[in-house]
């Protein structure tokens, strides 16, 4: 069928049309070739504005659409249900932008008008070799993976669990619970955090919708939205959980002592264990590293006082096989270890910790029974908090790790609690109490008498200078609201240590095809509008793995990108948009360069056919391999050799 | 660039080699906080940069702040914003120097003492140079050092006699290029 081209310009109100001259382009429009009619109006993208469009196809016969107005981006799904509700193909429709790389961009009205014209007579050339083409729709599995069984996870399973729909939620570590098991209080609220956890865990633990495999990683996934296939390894915990009652014997019998990392190795755990005393599930599992039967085939106390016979010392690592329809990622974080600033002596000088080991020491089932000790066993009278720790420096992390200033101001609230008659010192460059309550609390924790110092240290050190200064640990800052060099003895420290990704994000992100910023975090699909999405459709991503954030917003990210996946589950299928390539199989000649250079693994090589082929629904159009290809046997689809060059021509001329 | 078309005090130092990131500074107090000297300067570090931003350049230029600097490097080393205040410092004593600012300080004296024992041998001198720096700013002082002298000169630790490198001529083709702008 002869085309015949509709052109419509819009104004966009003054966007456009107060630096382009609107009626000349239209004019100009009318004079190119298959243009058979040519309109201006205020707004294109409101109703009257797609009525226009729509009463021209009907009535004139138009069958090739051109918009010139803002960027597809923002209305090209707009401008193609409105041509497909008027009974034509949605890719008859060509965008020219004449606002964001035109108007936008463009002083002078001449050159603004000459710009727009040179779109639009791209735009017309190039339409009038579009094709119809279909979108193609891939039904959702309902079960959804989740990644990391911290509260950003729990919340997720749950959010995804309580509407009905089956949730895998795998945790590397023997519990769910994640870093907020560690903490005793939380901000601004006080609540005790294992008290606000507990009970979201033991609902994951009871959930008949909820599949928790702890113990466990992800070894491999493949396919696509909706359609997803993860190979999940289950690590041997060596107890038969469907045995262990968690009576916890085989705990108190073991002889084998090990650093607790929960406990931030300030207390020892057992090599048979569970992390904590609330574990979901609470069944032990045995480090294989440091038990006595596994390194020497002695011992096996566990298992003579097990009364179930739970201990099953041949229990072998499974691998599970699972299909899912999405996927979210709540890996979590890990704290910056500041051992490498020197000159802070964590490492090297007694009492200087870090955030989560003070979070053990107050926490009073922790191992000081929530006493604030020394390493000599008394109490410190005097205590100093240093923000900024590993963050806002450009020498470790340049970004604000964001909870810090009000964990330390926690902390100096907890310590005036626990420690009667203690003095504690805050080091900060700027307060960010952000949130609700939060400048509120920093209020507040001024007047219980924490006192503030405005000024990065400069250093912390053992070397006294005067009497008063022996035994003590030093803070050597300029109170920079005075303007002076000052020294302040101190006998404990509290490094605000900054939070960063996992140290496997970028292998967690190679398996799910996602991106890693360029501090480590998984990169969002859009920081504003899009912040729990990635470029990957079906796998999303929430809470620290994404950026810094405190538990208010986790919890609200998790909720978001349970929303979403419920969206997905609930629509039943998805959409793939059509400008796929496809490779014409009688010209491949199986060199499989293509196969390679895709991003997103969407090609494979047919063994049995020798030749290539492309998963439509992987496929994002990017063009790679349409250039690679030295047959040139692929085709980009609504992007084809005469489209391109039909639109270089159009600017050209 | 303020009204007249001169370059402001802070363009100014802004634009001293290794100096342009003094605008980046969030006044932290590391530098000020780690700073070797720092209970002896009238303004500190940090103060001294946010004197350049304000362009409190006569204030600045007058104290005896920016000619304590030993050029330890902790304050660089320590900068969050990777700044060098020490190179902004050293900037602002040519800065004093040039525009005919007076120091409160002997510091010159023992630079300039210093740089002439360079180009008179090549190489430092320490008995000339010392006794030069006496003889220039408190002759009385130099018999403080008698003890000190005595013990150098005993363990063979101060020559009485000057020695000149080879191919000083060649040393002081370099400094003269470098003192009158040099090859930038």
């Amino acid at each position: 069928m002869e085309p015949k081209i509709g052109v419509y310009i819009c104004h966009c109100g003054s966007n456009i049309a107060a630096t382009v001259d609107v009626e000349k382009v239209a004019e100009y429009a009318r004079s190119l070739p298959s243009v058979v009619v040519s309109r201006d109006y205020k707004f294109m993208c409101s109703d009257p504005g797609q009525d226009l469009i729509k009463k021209d196809i009907k009535e004139m016969g138009v069958n090739r659409v051109v918009v010139a107005s803002c960027s597809p981006q923002m209305h090209e799904p707009t401008f193609r249900r409105a041509v497909q509700e008027a009974g034509l193909n949605p890719y008859f429709f060509e965008m020219a932008n004449i606002r964001e790389q035109c108007s936008w961009v463009t002083e002078s009205r001449k050159e603004a008008t000459e710009k727009a014209k040179a779109l639009v007579s791209a735009a017309v050339r190039r339409v009038y070799f579009h094709e119809p083409l279909e979108n193609k729709e891939v039904p959702v599995h309902p079960d959804t993976l989740i990644v990391g069984g911290g509260i950003a996870g729990i919340q997720a399973a749950l959010e995804i669990a309580n509407a009905g729909h089956k949730v895998y939620l795998v945790e590397k570590e023997p519990s769910i619970g994640g870093h907020m098991m560690q903490l005793d209080k939380t901000f601004p609220t006080l609540d005790c955090s294992a008290c606000i956890l507990t009970p979201k865990m033991s609902m994951v633990g009871a959930h008949p919708m909820i599949e928790l495999l702890t113990f466990s990683e992800i070894d491999y996934v493949s396919g696509y939205v909706g359609n997803f296939r993860v190979k999940i390894h289950k690590k041997a915990r060596s107890v038969d959980a469907t045995k262990c009652n968690g009576c916890g014997t085989c705990m108190t019998k073991c002889p084998i002592k090990v650093d607790s990392e929960f406990d931030e190795k300030l207390s020892k755990r057992k090599a048979i264990y569970t992390p904590f005393a609330q574990a979901v599930p609470n069944v032990p599992v045995i480090d294989r590293k440091h038990c006595t039967y596994f390194l020497k085939g002695k011992c096996r106390a566990c298992e003579k006082f097990c009364e179930r016979n739970a201990i099953d010392f041949q229990q072998e690592d499974e691998i599970l096989d699972i299909e899912v329809g999405n996927v979210i990622i709540t890996t979590g974080y890990k704290l910056f270890d500041p051992s490498v600033i020197k000159e802070y002596g964590y490492g090297r000088l007694d009492n200087v910790l870090t955030s989560l080991e003070f979070e053990r020491m107050v926490n009073s089932a922790g191992p000081t029974g929530g006493q604030i000790l020394l390493k000599n066993g008394k109490e410190p009278e005097s205590i100093a908090i240093i923000h900024c720790v590993g963050s806002r420096d450009e020498k470790y992390h340049e970004y604000c790790s964001r909870i810090c200033c009000m964990y330390g101001m926690k902390f100096a609230h907890l310590l005036l609690e626990h420690v009667h008659g203690a003095k504690v010192y805050e080091f900060y460059i700027d307060i960010r109490s952000f949130g609700k309550g939060y400048e509120e609390f920093y209020n507040r924790v001024q007047r219980e008498g924490t006192i503030f110092f405005r000024g990065r240290p400069g250093e912390i050190t053992d070397v006294a200078q005067t009497p008063e200064e022996k035994g003590k640990l030093i803070i050597q800052f300029e109170d920079t609201l005075i303007g002076k060099q000052r020294r302040l003895p101190v006998d404990m420290v509290i490094l605000c240590s900054g939070i960063e990704p996992q140290s496997d994000a970028q292998e967690i992100a190679h398996k799910f095809n996602i991106s890693c910023g360029k501090e480590n975090f998984f990169t969002e699909r859009h920081p504003k509008l899009d912040p729990v999405a990635t470029m990957t459709d079906g796998i999303f991503i929430a809470g620290c793995c994404q950026g810094p954030k405190d538990i208010p917003d986790t919890v609200a990210q998790a909720s978001a990108a349970a929303a979403r996946v419920l969206a997905l589950i609930n629509n039943g299928k998805v959409e793939i948009e059509a400008d796929t390539a496809v490779i014409d199989e009688s010209k491949c000649s199986g060199c499989r360069v293509c196969n390679l250079l895709c991003p997103y693994n969407a090609i494979s090589y047919i063994e049995k056919d020798k030749v290539s082929r492309i998963n439509e629904a992987l496929c994002k159009g990017c063009g790679t391999c349409v250039a690679a290809c030295p047959s040139g046997a692929i085709t980009h689809r609504h992007f084809t050799d005469v489209q391109v060059l039909a639109e270089l021509e159009g600017i050209l001329v | 660039m303020s009204d007249n078309g001169q370059a402001t005090f802070l363009e100014q130092v802004a634009s001293l080699p290794a100096c342009e990131k003094i605008n980046e500074c969030i006044q932290c107090g590391v530098c000020s906080g780690s700073c070797s000297t720092a209970t002896r300067w009238e303004y500190p570090p940090r103060k001294v940069i946010a004197m350049v931003r304000a362009g409190m350049k006569d204030e600045l230029l007058k104290s005896n702040s920016i000619w304590f600097c030993v050029s330890c490097y902790l304050c660089t080393a320590r900068c969050p914003r990777d700044i060098k205040p020490a190179n902004i410092i050293h900037g602002l004593e040519s800065i004093a120097l040039q525009e005919g600012y007076k120091p409160p300080t002997k510091t010159t004296t023992m630079y300039r003492t210093f740089a002439a024992s360079i180009t008179d041998y090549g190489r430092v001198y320490e008995f000339g140079f010392m006794l030069k720096y006496f003889l220039k700013t408190n002759p009385l002082a130099a018999l403080n050092m008698l003890p000190l002298a005595i013990g150098l000169f005993s363990h063979g630790r101060m020559p009485l006699t000057a020695k000149k490198v080879k191919g000083k001529d060649q040393l002081n083709i370099i400094i003269n290029r470098l003192s009158t702008g040099g090859d930038r």
